[in-house]
């Protein structure tokens, strides 16, 4: 029996740009890529093992988070590398070629596209947003403002036990419809005001608090494709809610730039 | 909260994943695993290993959190990472 070859023949794709990648910049990171140039893109890649990469093995190695874990800030850091200096298409985790022939046949296939998309993502960067509620806090800040809901709280006190159960109900109904009221008030006025100011803009779904480990409720989940010249007023319309909501039980939470992983 | 929150002013600290709190290692799982191009790659992870990373997020945050815990505990003297 042969002893099988131990290989690194598999092409691992981080993302694409039209600029000469500087790639001594990430030269300090984990990963030592190169590049792929074909007609005018740069397709910045790496080899990897197939002991790691290749199907079966990869679907075991997903399996464990901490290779993951370590794999994807991998993944992430070169990305960012190049996108100090270009303007980039990031790939999502783990897009594998058999060969860098194979890789430069998806790239001649999909050439128009690639640069269609970096052309259209030039001097822009992405930012995430998503908003958070604490509801207890909200729901006190509700009665407080509701005369409705005052009412019945005040009526409670001085009620017979009988009448102040319903009117405990009562008033937790409204409370309900007053609050996601509020959320959804919350969460659209926040995300077109930022929509307004951003070039294209993307609701992702919610995370549950088990992903989150936040004791308080995430209630949008967005992105936006901000222009590189009006990312400070985006950033400062952010820094207005911030202050506005501080004493409604709301937390705004804003990262990046990223790589343009959702509008590519 | 001790949640980072990445503005230009620290993209440079940021670039660095390895100071970086569990928040950020979630929101580049939840970009790098989940979005991005995914034209064809001769080997892509579908859309089920993703839900299955998922499943399995929680269990890798809350070690990490253990961790961190661990280490920064004021009665450390004896405080190994469990094995």
């Amino acid at each position: 029996m042969n002893i099988k070859e131990v290989k690194e023949d598999l092409i691992y794709l981080y993302c694409i740009t039209d600029k000469a990648p500087k790639l001594k910049e990430i030269e300090n990171s984990a990963d030592k890529p190169y590049f792929i140039f074909y007609q005018d893109l740069y397709a910045i890649v790496n080899k990897v093992k197939e002991s790691e990469f290749a199907e079966e093995n990869l679907k075991r190695n997903l399996a464990d988070l901490e290779w993951i874990k370590i794999k994807a800030s991998i993944h992430e850091k070169v990305i960012e590398g190049i996108m100090k200096n270009s303007c980039v298409i990031p790939f999502k985790f783990a897009a594998i070629f058999n060969s860098e022939d194979n890789l430069k046949t998806m790239l001649s296939r999909h050439l128009e596209e690639f640069k269609d998309i970096l052309e259209q993502l030039e001097d822009k960067e992405e930012w995430g947003v998503k908003i958070f509620c604490d509801l207890e806090k909200l729901k006190e800040v509700i009665i407080q403002e509701d005369g409705e809901i005052l009412n019945i709280d005040k009526e409670i006190n001085s009620s017979s036990p009988g009448k102040a159960y319903l009117l405990k109900k009562k008033k937790e109904e409204l409370l309900n419809i007053a609050v996601n009221k509020k959320l959804n008030e919350y969460g659209q006025v926040s995300f077109d005001r930022l929509k307004e100011r951003s070039q294209e803009a993307r609701i992702n779904k919610l995370l549950p608090k088990e992903v989150t480990e936040r004791k308080d409720e995430m209630i949008l989940n967005s992105v936006f494709l901000v222009e590189q010249d009006k990312v400070a007023v985006f950033l400062n319309t952010i820094e207005e809610f911030k202050t506005r909501c501080a004493d409604k039980g709301l937390f705004f939470d804003c990262t990046g730039p990223w790589p343009p992983y959702n509008f590519c | 909260m001790d949640r980072q929150i990445k503005t230009l002013q620290d993209k440079n600290s940021y670039l660095d994943l390895q100071k970086e709190k569990r928040i950020t290692l979630l929101e580049v799982l939840d970009r790098a695993l989940d979005k991005g191009v995914v034209i064809s790659g001769d080997i892509v992870i579908s859309v089920a290993d993703v839900d299955l990373i998922y499943l399995g997020l929680k269990v890798l945050l809350s070690s990490v959190e253990t961790m961190e815990r661990l280490r920064g505990s004021p009665f450390s003297g004896a405080a190994e990472e469990p094995t």
